[in-house]
């Protein structure tokens, strides 16, 4: 720890290296309907990330051992392309993969009306083509969209972003550079429509006050990001406003 | 659109199709689809492409790493070639560890390249018998609506063409691009309604029976061959098809090299 | 001679769009149908579609949505797996369905079920009973259920069954400008039987009304499409 301490990540008139405010997310760009081969599938750009997810079914759960007899089972993927980082990754499963993949799973449970489709699977693939500090949210917010596109019901769009702390200061949505020096990191996973929390994770040390800054951060990001889904969702559906 | 299952019904209605020289597609035997592609699309990566051919789609990635050079050849840097086919390029690809297919895949488009001696390995060398630059190129799959051979084996040359040595990032000299002196290029045919097409889409995947991948360098050099499948097939056969290839092939060159 | 009706007796311009989890305000006794749940009498949207409203009801088209077996629904399958007395049918369905050998297409001996219908067969075939757990069994007794062995199957989005192909219009527009013979199924599976050429100019019409049928205001181009001599 230390050596950060006289890295000025806030100038004083409360901006950012790159020329945000402290609650300002990075600019996020959605696009639905990406992989024609799909059932549903969109795409995330959120700053330095690139991030695509494709989701199937639901089809027949194989094997037998996997099907749960009251609900779908949610088969989430959720992996870094070899190329996505500057040091190059080698393709497997990890650790951290298998933990995203789990929690995002968890996440979409409480809004996909699994039990309308029991013994059967849907498969959602989170692809991270370009990391830049916050893939699993971004990969998060692509799934919500290519669930939405692939035409399963769910009773709500899950948005996630993390705020988190640098240098002492909460700031929201961290890029590469603001992660290298963050002292915490607070992802949450929100409904838009009704403000439920589906998925949370947090590392770090907040003090209370810091650490209800970066809940109201996260919290005021879900609007404009649920806007964007929506406008996405509706550019490759054709929809008339 | 998720391709319907229906093996005996689709074999007989492309072995139909074949009787009047018609495609599922409407496109002609020889004809492939319209091939795009996009290159610098991957920021972390030192080379990178995007190639789109109907509704198949793949990306690119060169990276380079640091190696010390195998004893026998202390002057020689490395290329390695992996593919990858996740099952996020469509519902008939699994997860878990690589496929044969797949492993398939990235050896095939590897031997194109690599045979055709366009990367000089020598000239990867730093520090003879200690330091050398290992090429990594990565292919991924999209989407896969058949021909995934081609679109990887094109990509891949339209990466390699495009890529920068990162000496400054690890310290042992100026970023340089990556010399590649030729451009091996690869023309695929799967067997469908008993005569060989040239880019078969999934569905004409399906429903056919054995493939033959032709790797051509400049002037028409063969580079890499693979049969694949259950199937045979005839010296006249092949010797159209190679014939095709010579001429695809060219086109395909052009098209990177612009 | 475009149907109207064969819109769904809605005009296909200016429908409105909702996502999952939109609000849909007050039920206020209406009833609830496709892609909407009601919570403390408010309608929450869990489809993406086009709201489809009247005084009396209101529903989501859904943009894309899994086919859901329904007895007496007219399906095509594909055999998937044999066992020695029963089928396991792919039909385009979260789950595969049932077919035992007293419903299958012809007697055979205790284990010569694989003689009478291989893998990879393709039948027309009627769901006789759905289960709570959405298992389904199904029938070839009955008339004109039997193994289709020539001609293609082709999948339309099941949306687009409920509102292009809802009353026949279009598909006998499509039978009348192709020369084929046209099966259309309930699971979004169409048989197509004819000459090669023919059974090509009806997916070329289908390709083109599936690209279109993501924008649900489309309709009438589609049928416009579907209409189309062949030239």
């Amino acid at each position: 720890m230390g050596g950060y301490g006289d890295v000025q990540m806030i100038d004083e008139n409360g901006k950012r290296a790159d020329g945000r405010t402290a609650e300002e997310i990075r600019p996020v760009e959605i696009n639905a309907g990406i992989i024609p081969v799909a059932d549903g599938s969109a795409e995330v750009i959120w700053g330095g990330n690139h991030v695509i997810a494709a989701v199937y079914g639901p089809m027949e759960a194989h094997p037998r051992k996997i099907q749960k007899q009251d609900r779908a089972v949610l088969d989430v993927r959720y992996n870094m392309a070899p190329f996505s980082t500057t040091d190059r990754i080698r393709p497997g499963f990890n650790r951290r993969s298998r933990e995203i993949s789990k929690v995002t799973a968890e996440a979409f449970d409480s809004v996909v009306m699994t039990e309308l489709y029991p013994r059967s699977k849907i498969r959602i693939e989170i692809e991270v083509i370009t990391a830049e500090a916050g893939t699993r949210c971004a990969g998060i917010t692509a799934a919500s969209v290519a669930l939405a596109d692939a035409g399963i019901p769910m009773t709500d769009l899950v948005i996630s972003v993390a705020s988190g702390k640098i240098n002492g200061v909460v700031v929201c949505d961290l890029n590469k550079e603001e992660d290298n020096y963050g002292e915490a990191d607070l992802p949450m996973g929100v409904c838009a429509n009704s403000g439920d929390l589906v998925f949370l994770q947090m590392d770090g040390d907040l003090s209370p006050e810091e650490f209800q800054i970066a809940w109201d951060y996260n919290m005021g990001a879900i609007a404009p990001v649920h806007e964007l889904m929506i406008d996405a969702l509706k550019r490759s559906n054709g929809g008339a406003e | 659109m998720a391709t319907p299952p229906v093996p005996e019904l689709l074999r007989a209605h492309l072995n139909q199709l074949a009787l009047e020289d018609q495609r599922l597609d409407g496109r002609a035997r020889f004809e492939g689809r319209n091939v795009v592609v996009e290159t610098g699309v991957l920021p972390r990566a030192e080379g990178s492409a995007r190639v789109t051919m109907g509704d198949t789609i793949v990306l690119a990635g060169v990276k380079f790493q640091i190696m010390t050079p195998y004893p026998d050849r202390p002057t020689s840097g490395g290329f390695m070639t992996s593919a990858e086919v996740r099952p996020v390029s469509g519902v008939h690809w699994e997860a878990g560890p690589p496929s044969p297919e797949a492993i398939e895949l990235g050896r095939v488009v590897d031997r194109g390249i690599r045979e055709s001696g366009c990367i000089d390995m020598e000239d990867l060398c730093i520090l003879p018998g200690e330091k050398a630059w290992q090429v990594i190129l990565d292919v991924f799959a999209i989407s896969d609506d058949g021909n995934l051979f081609d679109a990887f084996a094109t990509a891949a040359m339209a990466a390699l063409r495009t890529s920068i040595i990162p000496g400054e990032r690890f310290d042992v000299g100026e970023d340089r691009p990556l010399p590649v002196s030729k451009t091996p290029m690869m023309c695929s045919y799967h067997r469908v309604g008993g005569r060989y097409v040239y880019d078969a889409v999934r569905r004409e995947e399906i429903g056919g029976g054995e493939r033959i991948h032709i790797t051509l360098g400049d002037d028409n050099h063969v580079h890499s061959l693979q049969k694949g499948l259950k199937g045979a097939f005839t010296a006249a056969e092949f010797n159209e098809i190679m014939e095709h290839a010579r001429t695809r092939c060219a086109e395909l060159r052009d098209l990177i090299n612009n | 001679m475009t149907d109207q009706s064969a819109l769904g007796g809605r005009d296909g311009r200016g429908t409105r769009l909702v996502t999952p989890g939109a609000s849909l305000g007050a039920s206020e006794g209406r009833r609830i149908g496709h892609g909407i749940v009601v919570n403390d009498g408010q309608m929450i949207a869990v489809k993406l579609g086009a709201v489809v409203e009247s005084e009396q009801e209101i529903s989501i088209l859904p943009t894309h949505t899994r086919y859901t077996p329904r007895p007496g629904d007219l399906v095509i399958g594909v055999v998937e797996a044999v066992q020695s007395n029963l089928w396991f049918l792919d039909i385009n369905a979260p789950f595969n369905a049932l077919l035992p050998m007293s419903l299958g297409p012809g007697k055979s001996e205790f284990g010569g079920a694989r003689h009478v219908l291989n893998v990879g067969y393709t039948v027309l075939c009627r769901i006789q009973e759905v289960d709570e757990t959405h298992s389904s069994v199904v029938t070839m007794k009955g008339l004109g259920l039997r193994r289709v062995d020539s001609g293609i199957i082709e999948e339309i989005p099941p949306h687009l069954m409920n509102s292009l192909f809802s009353d026949g219009a279009a598909l006998k527009l499509l039978k009348s400008t192709t020369d084929c013979r046209v099966v259309l199924a309930d699971n979004g599976r169409m048989w197509i039987d004819g000459s090669p050429s023919s059974i090509s100019s009806v997916i070329s019409k289908l390709e083109r009304v599936r690209t279109m049928s993501r924008d649900i205001s489309n309709l009438d181009s589609m049928i416009e499409v579907i209409q189309a001599e062949v030239q």
